[in-house]
């Protein structure tokens, strides 16, 4: 038995077949559209409008998401009130864009059921799609007092806060401060800069006496947030629900791109990515300074770096001169959500209050600084014991919590996939940041659109 | 039973004597199960996707605003040209090196190293998704890559280096070629296998060396299978997904998550909530790859059996 | 297939096809006589190379801390203490979640491929060798469905899912992976091209009824195409990503492809924020192959397979 093949193809038939197929496409989707006509699902796209009216609170099971590092959390709840029955699920977190958390509310919208009743995100702009599709229920109206709402640092809540009402509580925050090299500051003889003008001339320093040597690092998809939030630039004025106004030329902008161009071309500032091989590789242990959210310390330095114990000191961040309000920026931090679907409202609000204020996680297990103040003071004593930090980081980081400028807002579009499309790949190939700041403004603009933002531009 | 409802072109005498011995109705049993399941998990899905590009919302019929909303997005054209210009890498280098390949592992004599060899191609053909993006992250960084020496000849350094924009579609079509190749060549491997001997030593005592039999009388009897692979690989290439998302996620965004038209859909459907400009989009890749299909089908009698 | 991989991971450019061809090697005993030219094994040398060195590298990084990842040579070997510690880590990373993820994707693998085979062997069968009205309409509603983009088609199935009340069931996975049309016209083409019409006849002459010939004559004859379909789905069915990942509700049924994504996820060059409880990338290079090896088992296996069911094929006819 052998199988022929004919070298040569097409025969005679082929036009009748090819008829033949174009009709049956043609009934297939003629099918397609009666089949699909009488069992069409709605999008559910109800908006809550400020009034909201719970489920019937039946109770029941509380179900819980989670990822897998808050997953601590809920099995310390459980653990404590074994009364509460609790399914507890771990997925992704949201991270890295990954938009699993809304794809599945979505779906849940167009079935009807399905929600969780609390979930932990990673993200800190959920608010911005999950008030609209109506998934999250309003905390201070009622189910959470004021009183404990006041206990966050200041603004920490801002990403959760719709015209004065609150969706979602913030886990943790990634305040900007300047971290810095205690050993060799005080082996060269440094000051720490206060100001960024006297960050730029000891960049301009370490480039000629110490060269190799970094003072900072601008090849992370977060580098606006560090840099030019700090620097009050405001590209991502989100002012309202669905207006944002966006301007990259403003001088607190253009003086932060030129400090940052500068430095880059004297090579102190580097432009890989920290999590990067190359510059664990290269560069990890060559930071003087380096301007960077909380979480540098625990995640980055400790341990990635594996930077020993005693070096790493934390200052804040430099301001430009003369201003009389400091401000930093802010990279990331997690948010809790409440479904308003939930029919277990007081169990969920149970669990949410604990998760984002007991001392027993926020304060000693939770990897990021607590955005509720008092738990903060606690995670803070327990890293100051844990003595890896050359000096006291509790007042600087502190400081920091209160002063995350309040004008650059948290939009559902991402100004972190926005930089890393259109600034960095510039940059790597050799163009300043001053030059690429109206392709940003234009980028920003074009993804707020699409996104269904009204932009006001300057 | 459940048959398909539509009846479609007369039956043919023609294919009567071909395939029928005698006209029954058994056919039906045998298909029941499976169209059972093609209904439930490929017409209706799919149908219900066309009925989306058509509506909007709130399920009012819209036209083709769903498509115009599509193609004025600022992504859109960009995007386009991106999938196109993969194509051209990733449809030349499978046509071209998978024949190629087939074709010299065919002539090995050995048959224990050509078959250790198609194992040896295949294997990346299990690391997809989520599995290969640590790989990738590695081997195109030049500070910690096996092959960094040869990413330094080049002229790259750094990571970003090797992932600027320009050469996107390039690595796309690399990591798409080490994952899809060697499942292809075995394919290709056992066509070759099916020629009859006779005629390839019928072509030896005429005198032809092994390019001139590889190309008057392998490549021409292969052809069945390289139009087979052309209409799969090119639908496969409009539908880039896999490979941008994946270096997206090892190059920390500078290769975006909107480089290809089926990621845009996608963005469409769970960014930003509207399933309907997003199925407009998908509606779209489908009509590409059933035009080239029906042509590549037409101009080679694909479905011609015996 | 509708729910290929991640959305859109074409089904047909990283599984393609089995052919009837593949089912038999007309490979002459007798020696050929070439002159020998060292070019064709310097190419194919260099593929192997391009094909594998990744591959080896993936292996190797299993042996090593993160630390040696970064720092040391690329292809060196780590050591077994470091192996050994990824491992632990590894199967102590929440629970023992490796374990139930892969005994899940075992589970929705097997599970959708012997229904698949039950489904598509008689289909394609029929396609081949009877005639019915609506046959050829079949065989392009196929083609049809499986050149639509998958992103847009998690929604319907979805909500077609939720509609008869199986989300959360093992079944929302098993039958959308069940439906595989590739292994349709696969078992087509192979049955129109491999089967002769003679033994056909030849039963049904003697009084064989439309299924006993199918049994006694086609189904002897079907073992390469059962081999070669089976092996398709089941790696379409293991690799697949996105389908679980949107359909399932609950961690513990997580199939071992989403569990790499969570656990890539957890690295914190991933994902700055995931402190204490990191796992390191040579562990996630561990839980790579542990996800792999049973595709180039079954592979091994059925690469084997093929060759003694497509002889035992030929000596029929």
């Amino acid at each position: 038995m052998k199988v022929k093949f004919r070298a040569i193809g097409a025969s005679a038939t082929a036009h009748g077949r090819r008829r033949t197929g174009l009709l049956a496409i043609g009934a297939l989707l003629a099918l397609g559209a009666a089949a699909c006509g009488t069992s069409t699902g709605k999008a559910g796209t109800s908006s809550t409008g400020g009034s909201f009216k719970p489920a019937a609170q039946t109770g029941g099971t509380l179900t819980v998401w989670v990822d897998s590092t808050r997953l601590a959390a809920a099995q310390l709840y459980q653990k404590q009130n074994p009364a509460v029955k609790m399914d507890i699920v771990t997925y992704d977190g949201d991270a890295n864009g990954s938009n699993y958390l809304q794809t599945k509310v979505s779906l849940f919208n167009r079935t009807g059921s399905g929600w969780p009743d609390v979930v932990f995100s990673a993200e800190n702009n959920e608010a911005a799609w999950a008030v609209p599709v109506g998934f999250t229920a309003p905390l201070n109206k009622g189910l959470i007092p004021q009183a404990t709402l006041d206990g966050w640092a200041t603004n920490a809540n801002a990403p959760c806060t719709v015209d004065g009402t609150v969706y979602c509580l913030r886990n943790d925050l990634s305040q900007t401060v300047l971290w810095y090299n205690d050993k060799l500051m005080k082996q060269w003889g440094c000051q720490i800069p206060t100001t960024w003008e006297q960050y730029q001339a000891l960049g301009q320093k370490v480039a000629t006496e110490h060269p190799g040597y970094l003072v900072g690092v601008a090849g992370d998809t977060f580098a606006p947030e560090i840099y030019m939030w700090a620097s009050k630039c405001g590209a991502n004025q989100i002012t309202g629900t669905k207006t944002v106004t966006v301007d990259t030329t403003s001088a607190d902008c253009t003086k932060m791109a030129a400090l940052l161009d500068t430095l880059i071309q004297n090579k102190t500032v580097s432009t890989s990515s920290v999590f990067s091989s190359d510059f664990d590789k290269n560069d990890a242990d060559k930071i003087l300074m380096m301007p960077g959210p909380s979480w540098y310390g625990g995640a980055l330095f400790q341990s990635t770096f594996k930077t020993p114990a005693g070096q790493i000191g934390v200052a804040p961040m430099p301001q430009w001169s003369g201003d009389p309000s400091p401000s930093v920026g802010n990279v990331g931090g997690g948010t809790w959500l409440l479904s308003a679907h939930s029919k277990n409202l007081k169990a969920a609000t149970d669990f949410l209050t604990w998760a984002t204020t007991s001392d027993d996680y926020q304060g000693k297990l939770a990897p990021g600084y607590p955005a509720y103040a008092p738990a903060a003071k606690t995670w803070l004593a327990a890293q100051s014991a844990s003595g890896y930090y050359a000096d006291d980081i509790t007042a600087p980081l502190t400081a920091a919590a209160d002063q995350v400028w309040p004008g650059w807002g948290y939009g559902q579009f991402s100004q972190e996939a926005i930089w890393a499309a259109t600034v960095s790949p510039g940059v790597t190939a050799g163009k300043t940041i001053s030059s690429l700041l109206p392709a940003w403004h234009d980028s920003i603009v074009n993804y707020a659109k699409a996104d269904g933002y009204q932009v006001a531009s300057k | 039973m459940s048959t398909p409802t539509a009846t479609t072109g007369r039956t043919t005498a023609r294919r009567g004597t071909l395939r029928a011995l005698w006209p029954g109705r058994a056919g039906h049993g045998f298909v029941a199960a499976y169209v059972v399941l093609l209904i439930a998990f490929g017409v209706v899905p799919t149908c219900y996707a066309v009925y989306f590009a058509f509506t909007d919302g709130n399920a009012r019929f819209t036209g083709l605003s769903n498509f115009s909303r599509a193609a004025s997005d600022f992504r859109f054209v960009p995007a386009v040209e991106h999938v196109a210009l993969y194509l051209v890498f990733w449809l030349a280098a499978l046509v071209v090196l998978v024949v190629g390949l087939s074709l010299l592992l065919h002539r090995l004599s050995a048959r224990g190293v050509s078959k250790a060899l198609r194992f040896l191609y295949y294997i990346p053909g299990a690391l997809a998704g989520a599995a290969g993006v640590l790989v990738w992250l590695f081997v195109l960084d030049p500070s910690v890559s096996p092959v960094s020496f040869l990413l330094r000849a080049m002229g790259f350094d750094t990571f970003g280096q090797v992932v600027a924009p320009g050469h996107l579609p390039i690595l796309f079509a690399l990591i798409a070629f080490w994952t899809g190749a060697g499942g292809w060549i075995v394919v290709m491997h056992g066509a070759l296998n099916n020629i009859p001997h006779e005629v390839i030593e019928a072509a030896r005592i005429d005198g032809a060396g092994a390019w001139q039999t590889a190309r008057r009388i392998q490549i021409p009897m292969l052809r069945k299978w390289i139009v087979y692979m052309m209409i799969l690989a090119f639908a496969g290439g409009t539908q880039l997904f896999v490979e941008p998302q994946l270096l997206a996620q090892a190059s920390v965004g500078v290769a975006g998550r909107d480089y290809s038209l089926n990621q845009l859909s996608y963005d469409f459907a769970f960014q930003n909530n509207d399933v309907n400009t997003a199925a407009a989009i998908s509606v779209e890749l489908l009509l590409v790859g059933l035009v080239v299909a029906a042509l590549f089908v037409a101009r080679s009698g694909f479905f011609d059996a015996d | 297939m509708p729910t290929e991989g991640h959305p859109g991971a074409s089904a047909f450019r990283t599984q393609p096809a089995l052919l009837p061809a593949d089912l038999e090697p007309r490979r002459s005993a007798a020696r050929r006589h070439r002159p020998r030219n060292p070019l064709p094994a310097l190419v194919l040398g260099l593929f192997v190379v391009f094909f594998v060195l990744p591959v080896l590298w993936l292996v190797l990084a299993a042996t090593k801390t993160d630390d040696q990842l970064v720092h040391g040579n690329p292809l060196s070997f780590g050591s077994w203490h470091a192996l050994k510690a990824n491992w632990d880590a590894l199967t102590a990373y929440q629970g023992d979640a490796i374990f139930q993820w892969l005994r899940n994707s075992a589970l929705y693998s097997f599970g959708a491929l012997v229904i698949t085979l039950a489904v598509a062997i008689p289909a394609g069968y029929a396609l081949a060798m009877t005639e019915f009205r609506g046959r050829r309409m079949l065989l392009i509603a196929t083609l049809v469905v499986m050149l639509m983009p998958n992103a847009t088609l998690v929604v319907p199935l979805f909500l077609e899912v939720n509609a008869v009340h199986l989300i959360g069931s093992m079944w929302s996975i098993i039958l959308p992976y069940a439906f595989y049309p590739f292994g349709v016209y696969l078992a087509y083409i192979y049955f129109s091209t491999a089967l002769p019409r003679e033994l056909l006849e030849a039963a049904r002459l003697d009084g064989c009824s439309e299924f006993g010939a199918f049994r006694r004559v086609a189904l002897p004859l079907a073992a390469p195409i059962v081999a070669l379909v089976g092996f398709f789905s089941f790696v379409a069915n293991w690799t697949n990503y996105f389908l679980p990942y949107v359909m399932l509700p609950q961690s513990s049924q997580l199939p071992v492809q989403v569990g790499l994504g969570t656990l890539l996820d957890d690295v914190p060059q991933f994902n700055p924020t995931v402190g204490d409880l990191a796992v390191q990338r040579p562990e996630l290079a561990l839980a790579t192959l542990l996800a792999i090896t049973p595709v180039l088992i079954v592979f091994l296996f059925s690469q084997r397979f093929l060759v003694t069911g497509m002889l035992a094929g030929a000596t029929k006819s």
